[in-house]
């Protein structure tokens, strides 16, 4: 991606006057969401602010916590550290509970690819910090019930605080550690640029 | 192209806009539909110009100039920015010394994200009511919350004013625990001459973008008055591997933003004195309360109600607050309740699931308590006899558009006749018996 295609992404958010991922009128996180989707074939995405709140959301995606066991990919030392922090136990036998895929810049030509290798996964977690636009990242979900666990963790239990502030005794994932782990619409857009330019269409 | 431009201009207000029948009584709105729209923040060319070039510097140093001339202005001793204003409280709290299992006590009405930062370190929050003037908490409830297993104190700057940093630092003293600002919506809000996040051993701000300061979508700021307490927080994130780290787009919107911050802050401070002059003559409505020897940032403006001085003094105030409410939405005025229960009775803090198996609250039992809306007075009272402002002070706002909020104001106090019929007759739950609002 060149800096023409990110001073154009940048220079069109900011002219639409929505930078706020809480805002009702942004259009750049769902668009991500939904070229996301698309390449991946995944039917769920959420979308956080860095991989340590992927690897976050993926766990409470799969209802993973605090006290609890997961069989986790191959992770750089610093994601063992943070499920370390969680309390999640890291064991090294079976099969994974989620998938782990941090593209660079060279890779997102063979982005749908590469994520091909990750089916059967029950959750993806994609690191896009690579890219350049800062911490970063996407969880990719099949199961909606998993998508709407990790979507209220990274915004207060709300669930969608675009529409909805309220938080009532039967929604699931409420009744415990809530983060602010939103994605700003301006990087969402120069991710999207950059996925989209160079060819990861399908 | 999609831009946030206006496609038409307010009318200037005129005097019969107070004396025409209520909007909700099938008269003509004070600001007419499709004119509502209150834009923020200002995206001007600077802040187009700064963020392309930025694209030509190392991100690191776009974040790192970000930080240090937003730290100078705020005259803190050490910065760290981070992804959101929760992160910044959790980083805050950690180093001002903060471990797992401490107790730290906060207010009962803030936004939920001063408690879950608790949470996030590891330690209990233990709420403590607020004061009937300021909306702040109340240094003697504080007190009162404190046990020989609290470690800080973490005051909030509700809707931008400081609070008793003089009281609460003596408390703090006394029991020898730190002082943790949530400066999350005081931007340029001063103590006693002092920028707010200076003042602690610590404080953590948010910089999202629906803030008086905002940055390119979501960021925060930590601030430490010690270098120890700075690299604690550093050595913290790396020794659990947390990224928390905030982007350089988000850092490169707010360093031209942070050149303009002034100016918003005259405008905003005018505006918000033009309203209180305003509801002052209204009888029914009254201005935020500013005591000697603060500024108050307005992020948010907490109107009172006082139904006594309108004749209206037999009926609850949370129903005559809740029909007050309906006839300045339907003038055009985004009037909120911006919460409507106390933070220790949100789902969280009553499940206290934590970051599952009730950790971090099974560290210590004695301080996950089970509480009630009414240990909290003070806020219950505020929730049931106040409305807000948000975006609605803030620059852009015209001159036409504040007069007309004020006439808007004006209108619904002088029909007492219209709000007692509409109360009549109809059920008004308190506001804490609802689902619980965030926001």
């Amino acid at each position: 991606m060149d800096h023409f295609d990110t001073a154009i992404a940048l220079s069109r958010v900011l002219t639409s006057g929505v930078i706020m991922s809480i805002e009702r009128n942004d259009r750049e996180l769902p668009a991500l969401e939904r070229l996301l989707r698309k390449v991946s074939g995944r039917t769920q995405v959420v979308l956080v602010n860095s991989a340590t709140a992927g690897l976050h959301s993926a766990l409470a995606g799969l209802r993973l916590g605090h006290g609890d066991e997961v069989v986790a990919p191959a992770l750089p030392d610093a994601h063992r550290r943070f499920l370390d922090w969680l309390g999640v136990r890291v064991r090294e036998d079976g099969t994974p509970a989620f998938a782990y895929v941090s593209p660079t810049p060279a890779d997102v030509d063979r982005l749908g690819p590469l994520l091909t290798t990750t089916a059967g996964a029950p959750a993806v977690v994609l690191d896009l910090t690579g890219l350049g636009f800062g911490p970063a990242a996407a969880v990719l979900f099949d199961d909606e019930d998993a998508w709407r666990r990790a979507e209220r963790l990274k915004i207060f239990g709300t669930f969608d605080l675009r529409t909805m502030w309220t938080q009532a005794e039967t929604d699931e994932g409420v009744g415990g550690v809530q983060f602010n782990y939103r994605l700003s619409p301006l990087v969402a857009a120069c991710v999207r640029m950059a996925l989209t330019t160079q060819g990861a269409r399908a | 192209m999609n831009t946030d431009f206006p496609k038409a201009p307010l009318p200037l207000p005129r005097a019969e806009d107070v004396t025409e029948e209520l909007a909700a009584l099938e008269g003509p709105p004070v600001i007419p539909a499709g004119l509502r729209r209150t834009l923020f923040p200002v995206i001007t060319k600077e802040d187009v110009f700064k963020m392309l070039l930025s694209t030509r510097v190392d991100p690191a140093k776009v974040v790192a100039d970000f930080a240090e001339a937003y730290r100078e202005y705020v005259g803190a001793a050490h910065a760290l920015p981070t992804a959101s204003g929760t992160s910044s409280l959790h980083l805050a709290l950690v180093g001002a010394g903060v471990r797992p299992g401490d107790e730290v006590v906060v207010p009962a009405f803030t936004f939920i994200a001063t408690a879950q930062a608790v949470v996030a370190a590891g330690a209990i929050p233990v709420f403590a009511d607020i004061e009937p003037d300021t909306y702040c908490l109340d240094p003697a409830a504080a007190e009162r919350a404190v046990t020989e297993r609290t470690r800080a104190i973490m005051p909030v700057h509700v809707h931008g004013l400081p609070a008793d940093l003089t009281a609460l630092r003596a408390v703090a003293d006394r029991h020898g625990l730190a002082l943790v600002e949530d400066a999350s919506h005081a931007h340029s809000a001063t103590f006693d001459g002092r920028v707010a996040g200076s003042l602690g051993d610590a404080a953590g701000q948010s910089l999202m973008a629906d803030k008086n300061f905002p940055v390119g979508g979501e960021g925060g700021i930590a601030f430490f008055a010690t270098a120890d307490a700075h690299a604690r927080a550093v050595e913290y994130l790396e020794r659990h591997g947390i990224d928390y780290g905030m982007s350089w787009i988000v850092a490169a919107f707010g360093a031209s933003q942070l050149e303009r911050l002034p100016y918003y802050d005259e405008i905003r401070a005018r505006n918000a004195a033009r309203l209180a002059e305003v509801l002052g003559e209204t009888g029914l409505f009254s201005a935020p309360h500013v005591p000697e020897g603060r500024t108050h940032a307005y992020n948010m403006y907490r109107i009172g109600l006082h139904p006594d001085a309108v004749g209206l003094g037999d009926l609850p105030v949370h129903a005559v607050k809740e029909v007050v409410h309906e006839l300045l939405v339907a003038e055009g005025v985004p009037a909120r309740e911006w919460q409507n229960t106390p933070i220790p009775c949100h789902i969280p803090f009553r499940r206290r699931e934590g970051f599952g198996g009730g950790y971090p609250f099974s560290l210590n039992p004695a301080a996950a308590r089970d509480y009630a809306p009414e240990d909290f007075p003070v806020t219950l009272s505020m929730l049931s006899s106040t409305l807000v402002l948000c975006r609605e002070l803030r620059s852009p706002v015209e001159y036409e558009r504040l007069e007309r909020y004020g006439h808007a104001f004006a209108k619904v106090a002088r029909r007492p006749d219209a709000i007692r019929k509409l109360v009549g007759g109809r059920e008004f739950p308190l506001p804490h018996a609802k689902a619980a609002r965030l926001g």
